[in-house]
């Protein structure tokens, strides 16, 4: 990967001969209070990416990863390998989905055909959270530490259009239920530079959840 | 005022003081205690109202996470979120009734993620939850807010559904009912209404309140309480809490403490006081009574004491069980006491006894005779009076007589043992008191007396003798009144020392002659100053042609009490009290005056008047004479002046000088009485004399009498030898007349001539005795001398 984005800068560096096909774009908070590190990415430019088959396991009562990024069509298996049974479920527009208690692997792994974003909850344990982000493109990725990230435009032999819409996407964004779409102007493509986009993203969950003061209250009765 | 104070005494300003004082604590006292009750009251009710808005914000801050905690539940609600994801209205409506009716919620509502309303249990329309709250609900968990619907007051609260992105928002009411206000009433033990403000500026709407506010009045009060006048309302204290946080709107919890409560608690509060104070009172009533009565007591016994002193007696003095100064007060009234009674006796015995002699002095006698009197006790008074005192004391000295003195009154206390007292009440005069003797043993010891009195007395190894009158009376028989007694003694005195008897008795009735001297003496200056005396005009008749010649002027006094009084007493009296020179004038002016209208009236008559002998040693009598008679219409030899033959011989060589000055003026003088007194021929021969009156004596029987006619006829003839005319008075028959008139006398005078007539009837008398002339004219005219 670092290879691969080493090759990305190398190639930015050379002079632009040809439209680049890479769009480095960089994530920060808005009022620029810092890089965003984990937020995903992605444009429409028209390119397919196959379809793959994924695991989302739980382990430890949570979620691993709690982040997969799938073309659509794509299948994801759910294995359970906690001591205890998980009842995980969507009720996400993208694909809602019901896997009753269970323990192991489920017969059948669950088909994500439409693009969006899925919430995954367990109905046991409330605090265990995970997103699929379904994307019907193959310019998709996630930033890194410094909230970069590197997509590959492959418009093919149609014309790029003047302006991009960008989808962005964090579990912590107000409505995580959906992307954020920024436009930005396909001339800046042609920069060398990164392209950068700020979003408004909630505040790092505290320890407790915002209900857990109110049970602490009522022990203190 | 003033008056009143003093009347209620020292008892009564001591109560009055402390009483007042008292009082004045006490009330100070019972007031400061009820400001303090009632402030404590106050802070109190402020207290409780702290606690009521602490546990007004307690408890509904726990009701508030009770139903936040519920709501929690419902919407982690794995069925709910099933609902809510199936999209179906129906389905929505039914699950959002149901659960919401779990956690008890009076409405409640179903938003999508972006606010959109999916589903209320309301029928009606609700103001739209603000997108503000949503975003604070997303950040906190949860949002709160307090609406008013129709007169109701309801918290909402709006949570998210998430699963676990954020699905839907779950907004639930719950009424702020009065259920709510009765938990916090009891809790807090204040009354709660909770209310909001109204449309109305300033004013509310209260719609719930907790039902121990009368719930009779709640649905007026409901309309009324807007007004702040009722939350300020005496019955209640109050406080006024806001609900809401926000403050956007007034959503208000009224906390009210009933004052009736405080105010009855602190009502008994005072009438305990109160009562306090009423004890206290009366206990300090009496207090004040009895440490008034304690210290009064001392007070009037000694002011009993002082009164008993002041009236003289010789009280006891009482008993001060009180120390101090009330004990000092008694001391110093009895040592006054003590000291009074002796200077008082001190002054008694100087008041009653002589210094020189240690006897009684006049005063001591007084007093005993006077008891003496008004005991009707009998005594008898033996009297001393040493005659030449203030010769000794000049020629001796008063040292030397002082010591004759304590020698004679010694010797009284020897020869009068039995005297009762013996007072020295004058110079040399002693007075005692002895029992009562009969007249001879009286003059017995009298003598006996004066014969130790008057034997030598040894004076600082002197011999001395005294020689001493003494006077006896008997008492009461002889004066029964001290000033009789004082007026007695002293006329027997005088009377001893005239008689110069060694012992004198007083005379029953010598002191009524006194008396009656004493009264014409002292009413002859006013009959001789305001016309009390008249003048009798008796005529003088030539013996030898019966011819009147002259008138001798007779003064005579009728006393308006006493009647006629004797020439001759008044006379006498008015020589003895010095007023005969006043009387001689009077007299003199009378007859001048007379006179004077007699010839006047044309009637020729010459005047004679008797001069008293102490006119003769009288200077002014030839100056007064002089102008009285200063123009006389006769010669002065028709006024002729009778003066006695005693007169003359009392101090010839003066009446020789004045009837020397007399005869300058030309005036006729004679001698009255011829032939009673002691005339020495000689000195008759001396005096300038021209007339020579015959006493009566000698004239009054002439007629039977052959010695009177020898003694008369040789007066006349040598009366004529002296070269004097004579004068015959007391003719009281014919007889008489013509005897002298044989014997040539010159002058008859007499009752059978004429008796003395008034000068208004002398003028009928010279015509009555004018008629009489050839009866008394002398038949034998050759027959002459």
């Amino acid at each position: 990967m670092k290879i691969k984005t080493g090759l990305l800068l190398a190639c930015c560096l050379v002079p632009a001969s040809v439209l680049s096909d890479e769009l480095t774009l960089r994530v920060q908070l808005a009022g620029g209070a810092g890089p965003v590190t984990g937020a995903v990415v992605y444009l429409n430019d028209g390119s397919q990416a196959s379809p793959l088959r994924a695991e989302m396991f739980q382990k430890d009562r949570m979620f691993h990863p709690q982040i997969l990024i799938l073309p659509v069509g794509s299948s994801v298996d759910f294995p359970n390998r906690d001591n205890t049974q998980h009842h995980v479920y969507s009720f996400s527009p993208a694909k809602t989905f019901n896997l009753e208690l269970y323990a192991g692997m489920p017969e059948t792994p669950v088909l994500f055909d439409q693009p969006g974003i899925v919430e995954l909850g367990c109905n046991i344990h409330d605090h265990m959270q995970a997103f699929i982000v379904v994307a019907d493109t193959r310019a998709i990725g996630k930033t890194n530490e410094q909230g970069e990230v590197t997509l590959a435009l492959n418009f093919g032999a149609s014309q790029p259009p003047g302006s991009l819409s960008l989808n962005i996407w964090h579990p912590r964004l107000p409505d995580n239920t959906r992307p954020v779409i920024q436009e930005i102007d396909a001339a800046s493509l042609a920069n060398s530079t990164a392209e950068i986009v700020s979003i408004e993203l909630k505040p790092e969950p505290r320890n407790e959840g915002p209900l857990d003061h109110l049970q602490k209250r009522f022990r203190e009765l | 005022m003033a008056s009143w104070v003093n009347r209620i005494g020292f008892r009564g300003r001591l109560v009055t003081a402390m009483v007042a004082l008292v009082a004045l604590v006490s009330l100070l006292i019972g007031a400061l205690l009820m400001v303090y009750l009632f402030d404590d009251e106050k802070r109190r009710a402020q207290e409780q109202l702290s606690i009521a808005e602490r546990v007004t914000n307690e408890v509904i801050a726990r009701r508030t996470d009770l139903e936040l905690s519920r709501l929690s539940i419902v919407v982690r609600d794995f069925g709910f979120r099933s609902a809510i994801a199936s999209r179906d209205p129906a389905t929505l409506n039914s699950a959002l009734e149901n659960h919401s009716g779990r956690v008890g919620a009076d409405f409640a509502m179903l938003l999508d993620s972006q606010g959109e309303l999916l589903a209320s249990t309301l029928s009606r329309a609700l103001p739209g939850t603000t997108a503000a709250q949503l975003a604070n609900a997303r950040n906190n968990g949860a949002d709160r807010s307090l609406l008013t619907i129709d007169q109701r007051g309801y918290e909402v609260l709006v949570v998210p559904v998430e699963a676990p992105g954020l699905r839907a928002w779950l907004v639930a009411g719950f009424e702020m009912d009065e259920a709510l206000a009765n938990i916090i009433a009891r809790l807090s033990g204040s009354s709660v209404i909770f209310r909001t403000s109204a449309n109305t500026p300033g004013g509310f709407i209260s719609f719930a309140a907790s039902s121990d506010i009368e719930s009779g009045s709640e649905p007026a009060s409901m309309k009324s309480v807007g007004g702040q006048n009722f939350i300020e309302s005496a019955r209640y204290f109050t406080r006024t809490l806001n609900l809401d946080a926000s403050g956007q709107s007034a959503f208000e919890a009224v906390l009210m403490t009933s004052r009736e409560a405080s105010l009855q608690n602190y009502y008994s509060r005072a009438l305990e006081i109160g009562l306090l104070v009423t004890v206290i009172m009366v206990f300090a009533i009496v207090l004040a009574l009895l440490t008034a009565r304690y210290l009064g007591r001392p007070v009037l016994q000694l002011a009993r004491y002082a009164k008993a002193v002041g009236r003289g007696d010789n009280p006891q003095a009482p008993d001060i069980r009180t120390g101090g100064e009330l004990h000092e007060l008694r001391n110093a009234l009895r040592d006054t006491l003590a000291r009074l009674i002796r200077r008082e006796a001190e002054i008694r015995h100087a008041a009653t006894h002589d210094e020189v002699t240690g006897l009684g002095n006049r005063h001591a006698l007084m007093h005993m005779a006077k008891e003496g009197f008004d005991a009707d006790v009998s005594c008898s008074l033996i009297g001393l009076r040493v005659s030449d005192l203030s010769n000794i004391n000049d020629t001796l000295g008063i040292e030397f007589g002082d010591k004759v003195l304590r020698g004679l009154s010694q010797r009284l206390r020897d020869e009068l043992p039995d005297a009762s007292l013996i007072a020295r009440t004058g110079g040399g005069e002693f007075l005692a008191l002895v029992p009562v003797h009969s007249p001879g043993t009286l003059k017995q010891r009298a003598l006996a007396l004066h014969n130790a009195v008057e034997s030598p007395l040894d004076v600082g190894n002197t011999p001395f003798s005294l020689r001493a009158n003494l006077i006896t009376l008997q008492l009461p028989a002889d004066a029964s009144q001290t000033n009789e007694l004082r007026r007695r003694v002293n006329l027997t005195f005088e009377q001893a020392l005239q008689q110069g008897a060694a012992v004198t008795r007083y005379e029953p009735g010598q002191d009524e002659n006194h008396l009656r001297e004493l009264k014409l003496v002292s009413d002859l200056h006013s009959a001789i100053h305001h016309g009390g005396l008249h003048m009798n005009y008796q005529p003088k008749l030539d013996n030898h042609t019966g011819q009147l010649l002259q008138v001798e002027a007779l003064v005579r006094w009728i006393h308006p009490e006493l009647g006629f009084i004797s020439p001759e007493e008044f006379i006498f009296l008015a020589e003895q009290s010095g007023q005969i020179n006043d009387l001689t004038d009077h007299i003199l002016q009378r007859v001048a005056n007379d006179a004077r209208a007699w010839f006047s009236a044309g009637l020729d008559v010459g005047v004679a008047i008797n001069l008293s002998a102490m006119d003769l040693t009288w200077p002014a009598l030839t100056e007064r004479i002089t102008s009285i008679f200063a123009g006389w219409h006769h010669s002065m030899e028709r006024i002729t002046l009778e003066v006695t033959e005693s007169a003359l011989m009392e101090d010839p060589v003066e009446a020789m000088a004045t009837l020397n000055r007399l005869r300058d003026l030309g005036v006729t003088l004679s001698v009255d009485d011829f032939g009673t007194g002691y005339s020495s021929l000689s000195q008759l021969r001396k005096l300038p004399v021209q007339e020579l009156k015959i006493d009566k004596s000698f004239v009054l029987r002439l007629n039977a009498e052959p010695q009177d006619q020898l003694i008369v006829k040789s007066t006349i003839d040598m009366a004529h030898g002296l070269g004097l005319t004579v004068v015959a008075e007391g003719i009281e028959n014919l007889e008489t007349w013509k005897l002298l008139q044989s014997w040539g006398c010159n002058v008859g005078q007499g009752f059978y001539l004429s008796r003395p007539v008034s000068a208004g009837d002398l003028a009928q008398t010279a015509a009555t005795i004018a008629e009489r002339q050839h009866e008394l004219a002398d038949t034998t005219p050759e027959h002459s001398s």
